[in-house]
């Protein structure tokens, strides 16, 4: 498949209206739409260029659909993530329990992708601590287990999302630099582009 | 007039291929009419229950048209006005209504009581009901209630949707439409505003022959493998379309499309891609859609139907080689000259008492009308209109007396249709215009039409 310039495919799981979109929006726009909620049909691809020290590192960001209905389909969407952010609504319990089912999900199918817990919504809870629907320790113990990282961000605010796409593009480039050391010149085309670390998330 | 219909008849090409008229499809169920007198069944013992707990019944009532639909165990499964759950009891009873009245698979039926009008189209496993205050009849209000049918299809396919009813009979069908009533509510506002629904055609957008061609040639030559339809459109018009040779895109399927991409804003960013069925093209299976928008301020949208679900990137590459050959050819600044004036003025036609006018060409699926002016300029003007057209539709579909010419005098304007197997014409003119001077100007209109046709319509349909 001819794919474009991507670097690292990065994909958005979670449960629908958790601010999975507005979190893409903030990162890629720098702003947070008010006005109706509109859910993602589908998924939604959008291709940023990150810096991370002298590298430009281009993320293929997929924002997918947090619907049931495209559950039996997610996985053409996650499948050779090297990056999974996993969101939940800090104010909602049940969008936690979603997102362990994303886990497993990648656990299961993906073992090579990295995954980012994201809770959103923080500056709900800057306005109404009672508000937290999701135990912070909890989360972290969780995280620790499946060895993700841990955000809190506000798609409103801004808080914490330039940092999340951030650790994500430098994971990217200290695993696949890694990756590349220890599987020497193991099948990966180098050829496309003079970065000696360009790798396609799209090859297959 | 036999002539030009004879003319006409060679109007426009294999577009879209029309396939089965949706009328066709309602003469193939059979119709079943009830009519109950008020005292049997009164207005409130089909809409209420619920009547001292909701306040804003009343409101609630004065809506003209009330579409609810329902699986056969009675789950609700969608309502245009007010959560489903708040109407249950309302649900209740048109199940209670539905198996009263329990019927052969597929039976279109009605009641007619106190001015409303309750119309039940029976598709397995679903049941869709709608209670309308509308002039419309029941083959018009039974025909939006088909394209509700298929637009749940197209978001979950037909093989789907029975396989989920198959292995548990009282699923709540909720859960997987999930985020698409919005698209839903869309499809039924503008089923109550755009006449193509009615026409059962879609509307080209008006633009040279020549820059029309360039463009659809860009859209050719920017093909994949998995590609089945490329369409290019801007609000509910159609720019250009290609197509895979030998396979023809259904209006009805195009018309879901187009009111997918007009209900939601989420495509406006990125790209999406999304699995959608095309229930009269294939209801058992998913295509994927490229969605992405060229232009912001016109709308401008393009739309790659592919088979394959992988292919993301190589018809993302389609849409870089059609901006590419546009830009190359040198016609965008044309095509965008076109979008900003998407409609034309009647008075182009040079007919003093014509007011406004749909010409459907049969053969290719496609209509045109020029914009709608005074004095229909309020929402509610409009409406009349489209209203009054649907009348003269329904008469002159009439199952068991289709009219081929009507005349229509009104108080406000009259109206002259006229049905051919070619095309369908319906003209509104000035109430102070005589029959014979209507029937005399309808020539003029023809000719009018035939010369613009190749702006109008699309005459050279591209397959890739
Ligand atoms: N206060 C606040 N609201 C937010 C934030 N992020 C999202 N929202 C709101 O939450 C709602 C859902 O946001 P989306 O980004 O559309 O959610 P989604 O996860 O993309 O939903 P699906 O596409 O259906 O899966 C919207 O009304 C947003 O305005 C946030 O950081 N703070
Ligand atoms: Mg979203």
């Amino acid at each position: 498949m001819s794919g474009p310039r991507v670097d690292a495919k990065v994909v958005l799981l979670g449960k629908e209206y958790v601010g999975k979109t507005s979190l893409v929006e903030r990162y890629v726009h720098q702003r947070f739409l008010v006005g109706p909620y509109q859910n993602t049909i589908g998924a939604a691809f959008v291709a940023k260029v990150i810096a991370v020290g002298d590298r430009a590192v281009t993320l293929g960001i997929w924002d997918t659909a947090g619907s049931e209905r495209y559950e039996a389909m997610s996985r053409i969407y996650y499948r050779g993530a090297r990056a999974a952010i996993v969101c939940y609504d800090l104010t909602d319990g049940s969008s936690f329990e979603r997102a362990k089912f994303w886990v497993n999900e990648l656990q299961t199918f993906e073992e090579n992708c990295r995954i980012y817990l994201c809770g959103t919504k923080s500056d709900l809870l800057e306005e109404d601590r009672r508000r937290r629907g999701v135990d912070f320790h909890d989360v972290q113990d969780y995280a620790d287990e499946i060895k993700a990282e841990l955000f809190e961000t506000s798609s409103k605010t801004g808080q914490s999302v330039d940092e999340l796409f951030q650790k994500v593009a430098e994971d990217y480039v200290r695993f696949t630099a890694f990756q590349l050391m220890t599987e020497e010149k193991g099948g990966i085309d180098l050829s496309q582009k003079s970065s000696p670390y360009f790798y396609s998330c799209c090859h297959h | 007039m036999e002539q030009i219909s004879k003319d006409f008849s060679e109007l426009s090409t294999q577009l879209t291929g029309m396939a089965l008229d949706l009328e066709e499809e309602m003469r193939q169920s059979k119709e079943d009419k009830l009519d109950l007198s008020p005292q049997t069944c009164r207005r409130d013992s089909v809409l209420s229950g619920k009547e001292e707990e909701d306040v804003t019944m009343d409101a609630w009532r004065m809506h003209q048209k009330h579409v609810f639909v329902l699986s056969e165990a009675g789950k609700p499964v969608y309502s245009r006005y007010g959560s489903e759950e708040a109407l249950s009891s309302t649900m209740g009873v048109m199940m209670a209504l539905v198996s009263f009245l329990e019927a052969e698979k597929n039976a279109i039926r009605s009641i007619h009581a106190d001015g409303y009008k309750v119309v039940f189209v029976r598709r397995s496993p679903l049941v869709l009901v709608a209670v309308a205050r509308t002039q419309q009849s029941e083959q018009e209000i039974a025909h939006e209630l088909l394209y509700i049918y298929y637009q749940i299809l197209s978001l979950l396919t037909w093989t789907q949707l029975n396989h989920i009813f198959q292995q548990k009979q009282n699923y709540d069908l909720r859960r997987l439409l999930a985020g698409s009533e919005r698209i839903t509510d869309n499809l039924l506002d503008l089923m109550a505003r755009d006449p193509s629904f009615l026409m059962g055609a879609v509307r080209c957008l008006p633009m040279a022959a020549g820059v029309r061609d360039a463009v659809s040639a860009s859209l050719q030559q920017a093909r994949a493998k998995s590609l089945v339809f490329s369409i290019l459109l801007s609000r509910n018009q159609l720019v250009s379309l290609v197509r895979k040779k030998d396979q023809f895109l259904h209006p009805i399927d195009l018309h879901l499309l187009f009111n997918l991409i007009s209900s939601s804003s989420s495509f406006r960013e990125g790209e999406a891609w999304t699995p959608i069925c095309l229930p009269k093209f294939n209801s058992s299976g998913f295509f994927h859609a490229h969605i992405s928008y060229l232009e912001q301020e016109t709308d401008l949208c393009l739309l790659l139907v592919s088979t394959d679900r992988e292919d993301f990137f190589t018809v993302s590459d389609c849409k870089r080689r059609f901006q590419e050959r546009l830009r190359k050819r040198g016609v965008y600044h044309a095509l965008q000259e076109a979008l900003r004036t998407p409609f034309y003025s009647i008075s182009q036609v040079g007919i003093p008492d014509l007011r406004h006018f749909i010409y459907k060409s049969k053969s290719s699926g496609l209509f045109t009308s020029p914009e709608i002016e005074a004095p229909y300029v309020s929402e509610e003007e409009k409406e009349r209109l489209l209203g009054l057209y649907q009348y003269l539709h329904s008469r002159a579909h009439n199952s068991s007396h289709p009219l081929k010419n009507i005349y229509f005098t009104g108080p406000n304007e009259n109206l002259l249709a006229w049905v051919t197997s070619a095309f369908e014409l319906y003209v509104c003119y000035s109430p102070l215009g005589t029959k014979a001077g209507a029937i005399s100007t309808v020539n003029k209109l023809m000719k009018w039409i035939r010369k613009e046709e190749d702006r109008l319509f699309i005459l050279t349909p591209q397959t890739y």
